[in-house]
């Protein structure tokens, strides 16, 4: 194990070389309290994270970019996939798979299953069976018609409704989980109080 | 506005004491899909309420887990298993060949590698709203955390700590590793 380097005493000779030697050797065993590092986005979106150890501040912007603290002072770095996969291996492998959405076709009011629902009711069922510990999120939504708070209950009743639906498909009951959106997350932006058709859903989230 | 005012197509009965139960045609399609299963419905629906009423005591459920991993809350030590409910204050070791991940509440997803010590210091989520409010703390190991529906909503409310850094997160995938920090 390499001695920390101490901040206070960086104005002895060879210590900006030792420190550049330890920057090369990052991903070693190197004296790093902490190391921050930015991983790409799935779509490539813009991604960031503020890093703050007392009153420094580093902001990472671009996959891979890395903060490390070393002897209290913070410093940029970069890394790239391969590395953070060969270090980061059996972490990476824990994390959980990303959530899955589905749409389940119904008729009107959510009461009953559409005559297409059941190739997508299968395909449900073989992802739960294939997940670790599976959750089912129902969550309704609603038109922008009536009140905030008629909305929400309204759209709790009606993810209430497809969740018995999914329990009478054999979907376990404590799996599930309801929620009501209301008229938060309409699919087609409208005026308040637009009759929408679209807006009234149910969707089911599997994570 | 009153319920009534709602055109007739949109609309279930504004609060049924008991979910609306299927009609004829559906609980055909309905008991053929059960009948293909063999699966018994649950008998229970105090859990799932509980789990989502505010105030929920459940933040995540464990989804995956090697080696020697495991949960503190209140003192006790409790055994880590897929499954296995987190809550707010809990805190997970795992050992130097242990590794788990799991998912929180908001779609929030974090893995913890060998070494690791977290606490879930700070989680509260209000499914309704997508408000809520996320602190992990790092006190050794590493992290990999995915943020989920509260860092979408207000990327200011998701916050990582380790012993000498704080992360205020404003993208949803990163690394902390805070395997060097000396207690």
């Amino acid at each position: 194990m390499s001695r920390r380097p101490n901040p206070r005493r960086t104005g002895q000779p060879g210590a900006p070389l030792a420190l550049a030697a330890a920057l090369a050797l990052a991903g070693c065993a190197a004296p790093v309290s902490d190391r921050v590092i930015l991983l790409p986005q799935p779509d490539g979106a813009p991604s960031a994270v503020e890093v703050g150890a007392g009153a420094q501040r580093l902001r990472l912007d671009r996959p891979y970019a890395v903060a490390e603290l070393r002897g209290g002072t913070l410093a940029p770095a970069s890394t790239d996939a391969a590395a953070v996969r060969q270090q980061y291996g059996l972490l990476l492998s824990q994390q959980p798979a990303a959530p899955r959405h589905f749409t389940l076709p119904f008729e009107s009011n959510a009461q009953r299953l559409a005559p297409g629902a059941e190739p997508v009711l299968a395909e449900l069922r073989a992802a739960l069976a294939a997940m670790p510990a599976p959750e089912v999120v129902v969550t309704g939504h609603t038109d922008r018609v009536g009140s905030l708070e008629a909305n929400d209950r309204l759209s709790l009743a009606r993810a209430e409704a497809v969740r018995e639906l999914l329990v009478a498909a054999g979907v376990g009951r404590t799996q599930i989980s309801v929620v009501g959106r209301g008229e938060r997350e309409p699919l087609v932006p409208t005026a308040d109080e637009v009759a929408e058709p679209r807006n009234r859903r149910v969707e089911i989230k599997l994570r | 506005m009153p319920l009534s005012a709602r055109p007739p197509s949109d609309g279930l009965p504004p609060r049924p004491t008991r979910p609306a139960r299927p009609q004829a045609g559906g609980l055909a399609l309905l008991l053929a899909a059960a009948a293909l299963l063999g699966a018994a419905p649950g008998t229970s629906t105090a859990q799932t309420d509980a789990q989502t009423a505010a105030g929920s005591a459940v933040a995540g459920i464990v989804k995956r887990s090697v080696g020697d991993v495991s949960l503190e809350r209140a003192g006790q030590r409790l055994p880590v298993r897929p499954g296995t409910v987190v809550q707010v204050g809990d805190t997970l070791r795992t050992g130097a060949d242990g590794a788990a991940g799991l998912t929180l509440a908001d779609d929030s997803r974090l893995s913890a590698g060998p070494g690791t010590e977290l606490v879930l210091s700070t989680f509260r989520f209000d499914a309704t709203t997508q408000d809520g409010q996320l602190l992990v703390s790092l006190w050794r190991g590493t992290l990999n955390l995915v943020t989920g529906l509260i860092g979408k909503k207000a990327p200011e409310q998701v916050k990582v700590q380790t012993r000498t850094v704080v992360l205020g997160v404003r993208g949803t995938e990163f690394i902390v590793d805070s395997t060097g920090a000396t207690p």
